[in-house]
C-alpha cells in the first residue's frame, strides 16, 4: 500500500527536524506507542498498540531513521509483530521551508501482513491514513505547545 | 446390460441423505476420543522469509500445553510431502512438513502446539514467537519465471518447475495456410475449493497392538494410508486410515498434507490421540488451490472458420511447493486442448511457475475446466471474428460420431460421442433462435442480452493404470451375509457422490432384492480392500464397474448353487423378487435365502465348489472415458452497474448409461454452481507481498442461491465402450461445460460494445468498465431509460 | 475461531450495565447480537477483558408509537425491525432497509443499536437512520443525551458514544401522507453488505419536493447525508431528468473507499445510479403512483 501527503506545520524547519529526530518526541507522536528507547544509533525498539473502535494490535519491533540529510530529509523505517501478524512501514520524509512555516511531504510503502492482511483490506487504507494524521496532529500539537507565539 | 430393469436407472432418493439431514453423520471433528489432545499449527504470516529463531518457551509453559515441536524435534522422522506425478525434466522442490530455515507462502507451518483442550490451544499459538528475516516474495507467475527474480528452491535457479511440450500435426504449414490469425491472452484465475467440511486428522496408536489408526477428511484413504507409512517409516500393515463422513472435496482433499503426517506422528510419540481440525482460515491458506494458469492462443483458421492449428502457451502457477498432483494437472489441459473438434495441428508449451503462494492442484475438473475454457473461448472469438453465429463455427469442426474412436493430436483417443446431436438438443431446448431475435429487439432498448454457448469433451474414469501415476484400476468387494443381505466393500471412497445409493441399485438389480438389503462400506483401510479413492469422475466408471463385476461372479456363484438344488440349467435361471427363477420351467423357484444358506451350510454345495460368498474384483478400465455436452447459459448485464444476471440455464449432458438420474442431475447442479462461482465471483487475490487477501468468505464470494437461475438439464446417451455399464462419469461435466458458456454470454452481450473477452470472474465494476470506456466510434447510445428503470426495479431490495 | 479469555458478564438492568461499564472502562465491550463483535473476537483482532452481554437485559427490546414519533429499543433485532408492522405502516424505510441485510441467521441475532454502534461504513442501517433524521439516544451513568443521526457518525467505526454510554433508543419519524422513502442496496457479493445503499426520504407538496433527506452508507469512511443532491432538489417540481442530474452529485466531496470489490471510482459513479434509483422510487411512493 502505498502512502504518501503533506502537511504545513507551523513551526521552523530545525524544530520540525528535532521533533522527528528525537525519542522522546517521537514517541509522544507515534499512535499507540508504549514504549521507545534507544537500540543502537539511529535505531529504537518500540512496542505500539494501534486501535481502531474495537479492532486493535499490539507490535513490537523497531524503528530506524536512516539517510538523515538535516534539516531537509531523512528515511523513516518501522517494523513489528504481533499478534495479528507483521506490519512494516518505510518512507521519506522532506521537509521544506514555507514562509516560517515547514511543509513536510512524505512518501513511503506501508505493508500489513497475517490476519489483518487476510480480513481487513477494505479498511485498511483509510485505518492507515488515520494512523498517519494522527501522528501529524500529535506533531502538530507538540510543536503548537514549544512555538511560543505560534 | 438389461433392457428392462426395476432399479438401475431410476431416480431414487439417495440413502445417504437422512443421516446428513438430521445431523446423524459423523465427520472427524464429531469423534472424540478418550484422553484426546489437540493440535494447531503455528504459520508464517511471511510470503517469503528465512527462520531466524523460533522462541517455544513461553508457549511450553502455557497452561495446558503438552508439547510445542518445530522442524528440528521432528528431523529425519517425518518424510516430505509427496508428489506422485513425475514429469520429464521436472525440478525438485520439496516441501518439509514444518518449514526448516525457510518459508515460502502464507500459512507455512513454522511449529506444531498440542494442548489439553482447545481454548488453551488457541492461547498458546499466540505464544510462539518466530523471528523472520523477510526475504522478496514472487508473487506473479510471468514475473517469477523471468530472469532476475528471486529463487524459490535451489535445483529451479529460474522458478521454472518444468516445461511440458506437445506437438501434432503440421503446425508450420497450417499456419501458412490460415486466412486469418486470431490471438487471445485467456486467463483462468486461482480459485479456493472451500469444502463446506474443512480438513481434518484425528490419530491414535495403541503401543501394545502397534496399531496406528487415522481418521481423516480425505478422497484417497489407501492412497493416503501408502503414503502415511512411508512418510512416519512404519509398517504399513500396522496403518489403517478411516475416511468418516466427508463434507466436500472437490479435489481438495485428493491429497496427502504434512498436517497428516504430523499429527499421526504425535500420536505416536505422545501416546495419545491428537485431534487437529482446520479453521476456515486455514482453510483458505492452505488447503491447495485450483486452477491459475496464463493462456496464449494463436489460432489458424480459414475464412469460413475451420480450424487448421492452434498453437498454446500456458504458464500455470504451481504455487511454493508440490503437493501430490501439482505439476500434473496442467498437462491434463494439454491433454484435452483439442476440444471436441478436429484440430489439424496442435502445438503446446506448458511451463510450470513456482511462486511464493499455497500450491495448486486438482480442483473440480482438474485441468479440463481450464482447458474447455480455453478452446470454447477460442470458438467463439473465431466466430466473433468472421461473423458467423457461434453454433455454425462449432458445427463445423465436430468430428462426426462415425470418427469414433477418435485419436486427437493430443495424444488421447476420444471414446464415443454424439457432439452434432448433443448441441441440437441444447439448442432447440434453449429455444436459440427464438433468443437471438429478442436479443436483437431488446439491444435497440438499450438492453443487453447474452447468449453463451459451449460444446465440450472431458477425460473422465481416471483411468487406465498406463496414464495414471498410482494406478488407475478400483477394486470392489461384495459379500452376500448368510440372512440375505449384501455388503459392498468399494475401494473407491465416495464422499457426496451418491454410491452408497447408485451400487446399492446396482446390487439389488442383479441379485433380485431390494436395494435397502444393499450396504456400500467404503473410506476404512482395514474393511474394505485397496482402492484408488474417488477423483476425476472415476467413482462409478472404475469404482462401479468393480462392484457390479463381484456381483456378476456372485449371481453366478448363486445361479450354479441354485441350478444345483433345482437340477435346472443355471444359465436359465433368473433373479427376482428375494427368488431364484427358472426360465424353463413355469413358476419353478426357491428362495434366494435358501442357495445363500447352502453356500453357508455347505452341505448341499455343487461338487467341488468352495463355501462362501465373497468375490473380489480389480477393474481396470482400458482407456478414460469422454463425456461430453453443449450448454446453453443466458444472461442479461444492467448497463449501469454492470451486474450480470444469469436469465436461464439449459445442459445437454452425456455421460454415458445412468445409473441414477437423480444423482446425474445433482452432480450436473452442483457443477454448474461451481462453474458459475469461476465465471462470475471467485477469485483468490495475492497482493505482491504475498498475503492472500481474500483470506475468508467475507471477501471472497461463492455463489449463492440467488445469483442462480432456473437450471434445465437434459441427456443424450452415448454409452461407453470402455466398461461394460457403459457409463462415463458426470462429477465434473457441469464445472467444465458451463463456465465458458457463462463468459460466452457475458462477452455476447458485450459485443456492441466492441468487446471480445472479458477475465473471469466477471465482476461488475470489470464489466461496467468496458461499458463505459468502449471506444466513441463503436459505443452504442446511452441505455435508455425505460431500460434503466426496469432494472432499478428488480434490483433495488 | 477461539476468542481470547474473557470475563463474562450479563447484567438485567440497564443501571447494572452502566456500573459494569464504568468500573471496567475501555477494557469492556458490549455485547448485542454480536454479529460484528464476536467474529473480531474470533479472530482475535478484537481482544476485551470484559464482554457485558446486553441479552439478558429487559426493556431494550421494542417498537413503540410516542408522539407522532417511533421509539425502537437498541437490543430491536434486525428481524423485529423488518416484520413490525408498526414501522410497515408508519416508516416502510426501516423495515425495508432491515430486509435487505445479510442472511436470515443475521437478522434474527443482530440488533440496531449494534450495527449503528459499530458504524462499519458498510452497514445499510446508517443510510436510512440519516434520512429519517432519527434521534439516538444515550445513557451513561451520569444520564441521558440524545443526539440526531446527523452528528452520531464521526468517522469508520467511530461515533459519539463516549466510554461509558450504552445507546439505548432510536427515534424515527412515522411518515405522513405525501411522504416516501426507498432504499436501494449494490451488495457485496460475498459478505452482502452494502457496497453503496442509498436512502430517499422526499415529501411532495403542491407537485414539488419540499422536504428531501438522502443518506448514503458504503462510499465512504462513514455514512452521510447527500447535501448536495438534497440542494439541488428542494423546491423544485420533480422529473425524470432533474433526479438524475441531481443524483450525480451524490458523492462529491467525499473520500470514497477503495477495495476488491468497488475502486473509488467505481463506487462514487454507483453512488449515482443508486441515488437516483432510490429517489426515483421514493417519488414514486410519495406520489402513490407505486408501491
Ligand atoms: C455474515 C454477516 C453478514 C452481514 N451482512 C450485513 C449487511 O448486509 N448489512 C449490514 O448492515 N450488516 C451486516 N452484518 C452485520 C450485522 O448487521 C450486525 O449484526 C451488526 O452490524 C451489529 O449488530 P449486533 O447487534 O450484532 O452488535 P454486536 O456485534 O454485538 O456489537 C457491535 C459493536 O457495537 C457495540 N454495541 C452493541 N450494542 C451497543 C449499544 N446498545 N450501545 C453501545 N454500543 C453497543 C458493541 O460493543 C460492539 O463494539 C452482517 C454480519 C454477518 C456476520
Amino acid at each position: 500500500m502505498k502512502v504518501q501527503g503533506q502537511i504545513l506545520l507551523a513551526a521552523a524547519r530545525g524544530q520540525v527536524w528535532d521533533l522527528l529526530t528525537d525519542p522522546a518526541k517521537l514517541a509522544k507522536c507515534l499512535p499507540g506507542c508504549e514504549k521507545l528507547e534507544a537500540a543502537g544509533p539511529d535505531r529504537y525498539k518500540v512496542s505500539v498498540k494501534f486501535a481502531l473502535a474495537a479492532i486493535s494490535g499490539s507490535y513490537s519491533g523497531a524503528v530506524e531513521l536512516s539517510e538523515k540529510k538535516q534539516p531537509e530529509s531523512l528515511r523513516i523505517m518501522l517494523e513489528g509483530k504481533g499478534t495479528p501478524g507483521f506490519m512494516k512501514g518505510e518512507g521519506r520524509i522532506r521537509l521544506t521551508e514555507k514562509q516560517g512555516q515547514t511543509e513536510l511531504r512524505y512518501e513511503g510503502e506501508a505493508q500489513v501482513g497475517g490476519m489483518i492482511a487476510a480480513v481487513g483490506q477494505r479498511m485498511i487504507d483509510v485505518a492507515a491514513r488515520r494512523i498517519i494524521q494522527q501522528f501529524f496532529d500529535a506533531a502538530a500539537a507538540q510543536l503548537r505547545s514549544s512555538v511560543p507565539g505560534a | 446390460m438389461a433392457t428392462a430393469t426395476k432399479y438401475i436407472g431410476k431416480p431414487l432418493k439417495r440413502k445417504e441423505d437422512p443421516r446428513l439431514i438430521h445431523g446423524l453423520a459423523h465427520y472427524v471433528d464429531d469423534l472424540v476420543l478418550a484422553g484426546m489432545l489437540h493440535a494447531g499449527f503455528v504459520r508464517s504470516p511471511h510470503a517469503h522469509a528465512l527462520i531466524k529463531f523460533v522462541d517455544t518457551s513461553k508457549a511450553q509453559s502455557a497452561p495446558g500445553v503438552v508439547a510445542v515441536l518445530t522442524a528440528e524435534d521432528v528431523r529425519g522422522q517425518i518424510g516430505a510431502v509427496p508428489c506422485a506425478a513425475v514429469l520429464p525434466d521436472m525440478k525438485a522442490a520439496p516441501r518439509p512438513v514444518l518449514a526448516t530455515g525457510r518459508v515460502r507462502f502464507v500459512g507455512e507451518a513454522v511449529a506444531v502446539v498440542i494442548a489439553s483442550d482447545r481454548y488453551a490451544l488457541r492461547d498458546a499459538l499466540d505464544l510462539v514467537d518466530v523471528d523472520y528475516e523477510s526475504l522478496t516474495p514472487v508473487v506473479d507467475p510471468e514475473k517469477a519465471i523471468s530472469k532476475g527474480a528471486p529463487v524459490l528452491h535451489e535445483p529451479s535457479p529460474d522458478n521454472v518447475a518444468y516445461r511440458w511440450e506437445l506437438e501434432g500435426g503440421d503446425i508450420k504449414k497450417a499456419f501458412k495456410q490460415a486466412d486469418k490469425v486470431i490471438r487471445q491472452r485467456i486467463l483462468n484465475q486461482r480459485l479456493v475449493p472451500v469444502a463446506m467440511e474443512p480438513r481434518g486428522v484425528l490419530a491414535e496408536y495403541k503401543p501394545g497392538e502397534k496399531t496406528l489408526t487415522v481418521w481423516s477428511s480425505t478422497q484417497i484413504p489407501h492412497l493416503l494410508k501408502t503414503q502415511l507409512a512411508a512418510m512416519l517409516g512404519a509398517p504399513e500393515h500396522s496403518v489403517r486410515v478411516i475416511t468418516p463422513e466427508v463434507g466436500g472435496g472437490f479435489g481438495s482433499k485428493l491429497n496427502v498434507y504434512p498436517e497428516e503426517a504430523v499429527i499421526a506422528h504425535l500420536a505416536m510419540r505422545l501416546g495419545r490421540p491428537v485431534k487437529w481440525v482446520e479453521t476456515r482460515r486455514e482453510n483458505f491458506l492452505c488447503t491447495i488451490h485450483g486452477r491459475d494458469q496464463i493462456g496464449d492462443v494463436e489460432a489458424a483458421v480459414t475464412k469460413d472458420g475451420v480450424l487448421l492449428g492452434v498453437k498454446w502457451r500456458i504458464v500455470a502457477d504451481l504455487g511454493a511447493y508440490y503437493q501430490l498432483l501439482t505439476p500434473l494437472i496442467p498437462t491434463l489441459t494439454g491433454l484435452m486442448l483439442a476440444g471436441c473438434y478436429k484440430v489439424p495441428a496442435i502445438r503446446i508449451e506448458i511451463i510450470g511457475a513456482l511462486t511464493n503462494k499455497m500450491s495448486t492442484d486438482a480442483y473440480r475438473g482438474a485441468g479440463r475446466p481450464e482447458a474447455t475454457y480455453y478452446i470454447e473461448r477460442l470458438m467463439d472469438l473465431i466466430a466473433a471474428e468472421l461473423k458467423k453465429d457461434p453454433a455454425e463455427i462449432r458445427r463445423k469442426n465436430f468430428p462426426q460420431p462415425k470418427d469414433f474412436p477418435y485419436a486427437t493430436p493430443t495424444g488421447v483417443t476420444y471414446d464415443s460421442a454424439n457432439y452434432q446431436k448433443s448441441l441440437d438438443l441444447a439448442l432447440q431446448k434453449s429455444g436459440y433462435a427464438k433468443l437471438r431475435k429478442e436479443q436483437a429487439k431488446l439491444r435497440k432498448q438499450g438492453r443487453y442480452l447474452g447468449i453463451g454457448l459451449s460444446t465440450y469433451v472431458e477425460i473422465c474414469a481416471m483411468g487406465p493404470s498406463s496414464a495414471m501415476p498410482a494406478g488407475g484400476w478400483e477394486s470392489a468387494t461384495v459379500r452376500v451375509e448368510p440372512t440375505g443381505k449384501v455388503t459392498i466393500l468399494t475401494g473407491a471412497s465416495p464422499h457426496g457422490q451418491g454410491q452408497e445409493t447408485s451400487f446399492a441399485q446396482m446390487g439389488a438389480e442383479i441379485l433380485g432384492l431390494t436395494p435397502d438389503d444393499v450396504h456400500v462400506v467404503h473410506g476404512d483401510t482395514a474393511a474394505v480392500p485397496y482402492g484408488i479413492g474417488t477423483f476425476g469422475s472415476r467413482g462409478t466408471a472404475v469404482g462401479g464397474t468393480a462392484a457390479y463385476k463381484s456381483l456378476i461372479k456372485l449371481r453366478d456363484k448363486l445361479a450354479q448353487i441354485a441350478g444345483h438344488l433345482m437340477g435346472e440349467d443355471p444359465q436359465k435361471l433368473v433373479f427376482g423378487d428375494g427368488r431364484i427363477w427358472s426360465k424353463s420351467a413355469g413358476n419353478k423357484s426357491i428362495g434366494l435365502i435358501e442357495a445363500i444358506g447352502a453356500a453357508y451350510v455347505a452341505k448341499t454345495l455343487p461338487p467341488g465348489m468352495e463355501p462362501g460368498l465373497d468375490a473380489t474384483t480389480f477393474f481396470e478400465p482400458s482407456n478414460f472415458t469422454f463425456p461430453f455436452g453443449a450448454h446453453v447459459c443466458v444472461v442479461e448485464i444492467d448497463a449501469e452497474t454492470g451486474d450480470v444476471r444469469l436469465l436461464k440455464y439449459v445442459a445437454v449432458d452425456d455421460c454415458g448409461n445412468v445409473l441414477n438420474p437423480l444423482l446425474v442431475e445433482g452432480q450436473v447442479h452442483g457443477g454448474i454452481v461451481q462453474a458459475v462461482g469461476q465465471a462470475m465471483f471467485e477469485e483468490a487475490v495475492y497482493d505482491e507481498h504475498g498475503q492472500l487477501i481474500t483470506g475468508e468468505l467475507m471477501d471472497y464470494a461463492l455463489p449463492r442461491a440467488g445469483a442462480l437461475p432456473w437450471m434445465e438439464t437434459h441427456r443424450t446417451v452415448t454409452p461407453s465402450p470402455v466398461n461394460p455399464l457403459g457409463v462415463k462419469g458426470v462429477g465434473e461435466a457441469g464445472t467444465i461445460g458451463a463456465t465458458p458458456a457463462i463468459i460466452n454470454a457475458v462477452v455476447d452481450a458485450l459485443a456492441p460494445f466492441g468487446v471480445r473477452h472479458v477475465d473471469m470472474p466477471a465482476k461488475r465494476e470489470r464489466i461496467w468498465k468496458l461499458m463505459h470506456e468502449a471506444p466513441p466510434r463503436r459505443a452504442p447510445r446511452a441505455p435508455a431509460k425505460a431500460a434503466a428503470r426496469r432494472q432499478a426495479g428488480r434490483r433495488a431490495k | 475461531m477461539i476468542p481470547a479469555p474473557f470475563e463474562y458478564h450479563a447484567p438485567k438492568s440497564l443501571e447494572e450495565a452502566l456500573r459494569l461499564l464504568d468500573r471496567h472502562g475501555d477494557e469492556a465491550k458490549l455485547l448485542a447480537g454480536g454479529h460484528s463483535l464476536l467474529p473480531m473476537m474470533k479472530l482475535r483482532l478484537a481482544a476485551p477483558r470484559f464482554v457485558i452481554d446486553l441479552g439478558r437485559l429487559k426493556g431494550l427490546d421494542y417498537i413503540r408509537e410516542e408522539q407522532g414519533m417511533i421509539a425502537i429499543g437498541a437490543m430491536t433485532t434486525h428481524a423485529e425491525i423488518e416484520n413490525s408492522s408498526l414501522l410497515r405502516a408508519k416508516c416502510p424505510l426501516l423495515s425495508e432497509t432491515a430486509a435487505a441485510i445479510g442472511d436470515v441467521q443475521v437478522r434474527n441475532r443482530g440488533t440496531l443499536g449494534g450495527s449503528l454502534a459499530h458504524a462499519d461504513p458498510a452497514a445499510d442501517y446508517p443510510a436510512s437512520i440519516l434520512a429519517l433524521e432519527a434521534q439516538m439516544t444515550m445513557n451513561s451513568s451520569m444520564g441521558v443525551r440524545a443526539v440526531d443521526a446527523a452528528e452520531f457518525f464521526l468517522d469508520m467505526l467511530t461515533t459519539q458514544l463516549r466510554p461509558g454510554e450504552i445507546l439505548t433508543e432510536i427515534r424515527v419519524p412515522a411518515l405522513g401522507k405525501g411522504t416516501g422513502a426507498a432504499y436501494c442496496k449494490l451488495s457485496q457479493p460475498a459478505s452482502g453488505y452494502a457496497v453503496v445503499g442509498v436512502a430517499a426520504r422526499v415529501t411532495l407538496a403542491a407537485g414539488k419536493l419540499a422536504q428531501i433527506a438522502v443518506g448514503v452508507t458504503g462510499v465512504g469512511p462513514k455514512a452521510y447525508r447527500a447535501v448536495n443532491v438534497e440542494d439541488a432538489l428542494r423546491g423544485k417540481k420533480a422529473s425524470e431528468k432533474l433526479l438524475a442530474e441531481a443524483a450525480r452529485h451524490a458523492a462529491r466531496g467525499v473520500e470514497a473507499l477503495a477495495d476488491l470489490h468497488a475502486s473509488a471510482g467505481y463506487r462514487s459513479e454507483m453512488a449515482a445510479v443508486f441515488t437516483r434509483r432510490a429517489l426515483e422510487r421514493a417519488v414514486a411512493r410519495a406520489a402513490g403512483t407505486k408501491a
